[in-house]
């Protein structure tokens, strides 16, 4: 692992009207971690990925990517190049081939009549097959996207993402609609494949278990807050019961 | 518990029964109308010897039975469906060329994610076209473009075009403006730009949609044009005009079997395609 801090976050917070999202949150993640981000519902997990992916800006606080700050990545084919996003399985375009789905992938690097031209006649069918067969769907390549199940569409995600080949990962609840089985199944993959290309993960997850299973450290936030950040296998169950206890009454 | 009824409900009720007793009052006792007048020996004189005027029974020449006049009608079917397709073609080119920017999600740029102050200013100039477009009748359209054209099988499509160039558009912008965005920001965070957005996440969902309205409206665009050959504008529905003029019942038969077949092969069109599609 590199020395180098990939994303720093200083003191940054969030308002929704009156509401705190965020406040004052401060963590370094280094290149090649596997981050799970936990904690109740309405703690500002979702909140702190739509930071990181620029789709929301911070109200205060300092976010550096790669020691740059998130303005610089204002373009959105620099931003494809360091950031990656894989979401619940409603992120692909149901009407289109697998092919098209995974190849979308390269949008980034492809200017208009390449992409016009994709549609028609598959470009760089060579690696978007490789893609599919890493992510065990060598066959698939020319089905309808809605046909797919739901743990097999998140596999065509994991292949797009493999052909953008973002620095960062960010993923939001990516098993959140998956059954128990196929979660495991996609957790795993996610998490090999970004060991295999030296990528940084940073993903939102309901289940405690899964978290520890398959990232290297946990990042828990509670009412916007950092409650704890630890390696995955230093959190004891007496911390995990208190970030998830509701409110005593008084 | 009892729920307690709205005033107004209450109102509505009596004025609609109200509303029926004072009609019949009005059509039987003032107007003196009454059902058996409807069926009077008249009447069914009248009646049957229409039906037997269509079904060419004692007479000379009997279109439909008749090779030339078979042949002139296919010429005329042929020129209908000419008319139907220049028709839908009209109007699909223009619809293409203005449905995006007439979709609200795009003139606020959820849907591709930029935004331009300029973009409500054409929505709203394109959205007015639709109304106005679908607003005035075929026929009237017909007649405008009649009083400008020579009468022929172009002027009829232009008219039938303009009127569903706004009926197609306000449909199919709907159909974008139903589309799930979840992708299409997927597609953006995958670095796509604005075209690529377009050709990757916006077409390929509302297409299958667009062809299915596209082909519902030719298909009433043929039937329609019977409307517009009536001031004019060629096809069967000019002749249809003149055999009634004439009182030449057999080809009237003659020119709804025509009718009748297009209508089947419009129907057969639609169906295979939309299964080429799926």
């Amino acid at each position: 692992m590199s020395e180098k801090n990939i994303i720093e976050i200083n003191q940054i917070s969030k308002n929704y009207e009156r509401k705190i999202a965020l406040s004052s949150l401060s963590f370094v993640v280094e290149k090649g971690e596997l981050i799970a981000l936990i904690g109740p519902s309405g703690a500002g997990k979702t909140t702190l990925l739509n930071l990181l992916a620029s789709i929301l800006e911070a109200d205060s606080g300092e976010l550096l990517v790669d020691g740059k700050p998130m303005s610089q990545f204002s373009d959105q084919k620099k931003r494809a190049k360091k950031i990656g996003i894989i979401r619940q399985q409603f992120d692909l375009v149901g009407q289109l081939p697998v092919i098209h789905n995974v190849l979308a992938g390269r949008l980034a690097d492809w200017g208009f009549f390449k992409s016009l031209f994709n549609l028609f006649i598959p470009q760089e069918r060579q690696e978007a097959t490789t893609a599919l067969k890493r992510v065990g769907l060598p066959d698939k390549l020319y089905e309808r996207t809605s046909n797919l199940s739901g743990g097999e569409q998140q596999r065509v995600a994991l292949a797009r993402l493999l052909m953008q080949k973002p620095e960062i990962i960010l993923a939001d609840e990516p098993v959140a609609s998956l059954d128990p089985a196929r979660a495991d199944d996609v957790l795993d993959m996610l998490t090999k494949l970004a060991k295999e290309e030296h990528q940084t993960v940073i993903a939102s997850l309901h289940s405690v278990d899964y978290a520890r299973k398959y990232f290297t450290r946990l990042i828990a936030l509670k009412n916007g807050k950092l409650f704890f950040d630890l390696p995955a296998d230093q959190v004891t169950d007496k911390q995990l019961e208190e970030l998830y206890q509701l409110k005593e009454l008084s | 518990m009892k729920k307690r009824r709205s005033p107004f409900l209450t109102f509505s009720f009596y004025a609609f029964l109200l509303l029926i007793a004072s009609s019949w009052y009005f059509v039987i006792g003032i107007k003196n109308a009454s059902l058996t007048e409807l069926f009077s020996k008249e009447n069914l004189e009248y009646a049957t010897k229409f039906f037997k005027g269509l079904l060419g029974v004692g007479q000379e020449e009997i279109a439909f039975l008749n090779r030339d006049s078979w042949s002139d009608a296919f010429k005329l079917t042929v020129e209908t469906l000419q008319m139907s397709i220049m028709a839908i073609g009209f109007s699909t080119i223009v619809m293409f060329l203005t449905v995006i920017p007439a979709a609200r999600n795009v003139a606020d740029g959820t849907l591709t994610l930029s935004r331009r102050w300029y973009r409500w200013f054409v929505f709203g100039l394109i959205r007015v076209s639709y109304i106005f477009s679908r607003a005035i009748p075929e026929l009237v359209w017909a007649m405008i473009v009649i009083f400008i054209f020579k009468p022929g099988i172009l002027p009829g499509a232009i008219a039938l075009a303009l009127h569903n160039f706004g009926i197609l558009g306000k449909l199919c912008a709907e159909v974008i403006e139903d589309t799930d965005s979840r992708p299409i920001r997927n597609l953006a965070s995958a670095g796509a730009n604005r075209a690529q957005i377009l050709m990757y996440g916006v077409f390929p969902t509302v297409l299958p949609q667009f062809l299915t309205y596209i082909l519902y409206r030719w298909e009433v665009i043929m039937r329609t044009t019977i409307v517009v050959g009536f001031v004019g504008a060629g096809g069967l529905g000019q002749e249809f005009k003149l055999s009634m003029s004439f009182f030449h019942y057999t080809e009237i038969t003659l020119l709804l079997i025509c009718y009748l077949i297009l209508v089947i092969i419009a129907d057969y069109i639609s169906e295979k395609s939309r299964f080429f599609v799926k």
